[in-house]
């Protein structure tokens, strides 16, 4: 299914912002929300993980029901899930299109990865410190 | 001990009345804060000491190794990239300004993914904006675009708008009129008066849209604009015309959805438009808690907002040259230094994979997503928790941040300077 990726702050997102490594920001950026017709669309029901591909690559995340979410838009809470998908390309502006990326949503049996694992996929290597 | 009128560090609201019990060097409780203050404040876990990568892991390493080997990365490099810079207070942006002439750097600050292309859009027409105590005190219409303050400045309506009692507002809620317009039905549209919901991409078109009408020109405006109908139009419209004073509020649905600058330079226009019938401000919701003070701090000392590269020996500004995702898009940067963010998880994909690719060292108070790419990660105190200093709220006001407690963590601003020192042989800016 063709959307507009669309993503932007939430209360848990900012409060969670300096434990990446968390399970509380993982469960809160790799949401993925959907409108209910999208949702029924695709046969599934909060909790069903969705691969979302654009031009760039491709990441896994947990769908959720939105009310306020319009058909054909998904909304993901800015972090490196929504980045690992939305281009780099700038216009000239320095500004990358992170509320108008065009992408694909289909249904997926995939897990979701962790933002350590994000990470390592680019070159990096976790640190625990815990 | 209880600490008053303690300065939130967040947002770019810059709470200043929030109540802190204190013991030691611990916080034990945060009161008139939004949830986001009490997390900044009650949940600081800290990177314990500095971290380089090894060739299979991580080692610990004191902070004099940290900061000759970030000397001597920044000095072999050709084109280094300084970024980041919102999250810390006015002396570390200053003394990063400093560093980045002396190298030759490209120095930008996060607004070059936030704000960025609303101050293109001012540069090119100019700002019709005032302080919060202004609109506290005047507004009877406020208008929240492409932004969700309950969810990014939860505080926003309670101190400055929909329920703050204003001078010549006395009765807050029943005499502002709100009005949100935005692509999602987000929480802040459930309390607005008038919900605006526009199709994605569109709202340049209902910018126009609204120019016209206040312009008298209903007649040009089809029945529906990017999938609002002429009557909502009409009406949204005739509220602001009848304001006594009105505010625009806008978020990154203009800055980051297609037209960017462009969205931003019409609703500066629209805001200018209104202003031949009555009193009219717009102005934008700054992200992070002294983003403004970024943009301040460079444009004293370089001329320029963002995006400074100082290749030429002189400050040059090119957004989208000198913007960092683009110089890391294009692999252009030899050797990173981030300070108080965290492009790892907030770049695109491709321009963090960079950082990965070159020596990139990381001087923040928190493990991040960048930490996983970086060479060197250097802790350091946090702006108004372990360090005083001054920040800018979203409206241009500058507030002194206080150090509340002591955690032994050096100031960012002395780290830079060290490095500053090494690299220019113990000489002074």
């Amino acid at each position: 299914m063709k959307c507009i990726l669309n993503t932007g702050r939430s209360v848990p997102q900012g409060a969670s912002v300096e434990h990446k490594g968390s399970e509380e920001y993982l469960s809160v950026v790799s949401i993925c929300f959907l409108n209910t017709v999208d949702m029924m669309m695709l046969g599934i029901e909060n909790g069903a993980r969705v691969m979302i591909t654009s031009p760039t690559g491709h990441v896994v995340l947990s769908a959720r029901l939105a009310e306020g979410v319009t058909r054909g838009e998904i909304f993901v809470a800015i972090g490196p899930y929504a980045n690992h998908i939305i281009s780099s390309e700038t216009h000239g502006t320095g500004m990358p299109d992170f509320k108008s990326q065009y992408v694909d949503v289909e249904v997926t049996e995939e897990p979701v990865r962790s933002v350590g694992e994000l990470m390592e996929e680019i070159g990096g290597l976790r640190y625990d410190c815990t | 001990m209880i600490v008053h009128d303690v300065v939130c560090p967040f947002c770019g609201c810059l709470c200043d009345d929030l109540e802190l019990e204190v013991e030691g060097d611990r916080i034990l409780r945060v009161q008139n804060g939004c949830s986001l203050a009490e997390a900044t404040f009650m949940n600081d876990t800290r990177l314990p000491a500095p971290i380089r990568r090894t060739t299979n892991g991580w080692e610990e390493i004191s902070y004099d190794a940290a900061i000759n080997e970030t000397a001597d990365i920044l000095k072999d490099a050709d084109r280094p990239l300084l970024y980041g810079w919102s999250s810390t207070h006015g002396e570390a942006q200053s003394a990063g300004v400093h560093l980045a002439e002396l190298i030759g750097a490209v120095i930008d600050n996060t607004s070059t993914v936030c704000h960025g292309p609303s101050i293109l859009a001012i540069q090119e027409v100019g700002h019709p904006g005032c302080t919060l105590g202004q609109v506290k005190n005047r507004a009877d219409v406020v208008i929240y675009w492409g932004c969700n303050p309950i969810e990014a400045h939860p505080r926003h309506m309670s101190r400055y708008t929909t329920f703050a009692t204003g001078f010549f507002v006395p009765d807050a809620q029943r005499e502002r009129t709100v009005i949100v317009v935005d692509t999602r039905r987000n929480d802040s549209a459930g309390i607005a008066d008038e919900f605006v919901q526009i199709e994605p991409g569109g709202d340049y078109a209902v910018l126009s849209a609204l120019r016209a009408i206040v312009r008298g020109k209903d007649s040009v405006i089809p029945k529906k604009v990017a999938g609002i109908s002429k009557e909502q139009l009409i009406r949204v419209a005739g509220i602001c015309k009848n304001a006594k004073f009105g505010a625009i509020f806008f978020g990154l649905g203009l800055t980051m959805s297609r037209g960017k600058y462009k969205n931003v330079r019409n609703a500066i226009e629209l805001t200018d438009e209104l202003n031949r019938h009555t009193k009219f401000v717009i102005s934008p919701m700054r992200g992070h808690g002294n983003v403004y003070g970024s943009n301040e701090v460079f444009t004293w000392m370089t001329g320029y907002p963002f995006a400074v590269d100082f290749a030429r020996g002189i400050a040059f500004y090119n957004p989208g040259e000198t913007t960092a995702v683009d110089i890391l898009r294009r692999q252009e940067c030899d050797a990173a230094l981030i300070v108080a963010s965290d492009p790892g998880a907030n770049f695109p994909r491709d321009a963090a994979a960079h950082l990965a690719k070159i020596p990139t060292v990381v001087i923040d108070p928190h493990l991040n997503a960048t930490t996983a790419l970086s060479h060197i990660h250097i802790p350091c105190t946090a702006a108004g928790i372990d360090a005083a200093g001054t920040a800018y709220r979203m409206d241009g006001v500058p507030i002194r941040l206080k150090k509340v407690i002591e955690r032994g963590y050096p100031d960012d601003a002395d780290i830079l300077k060290k490095i500053y020192h090494h690299l220019n042989g113990e000489r002074g800016p």
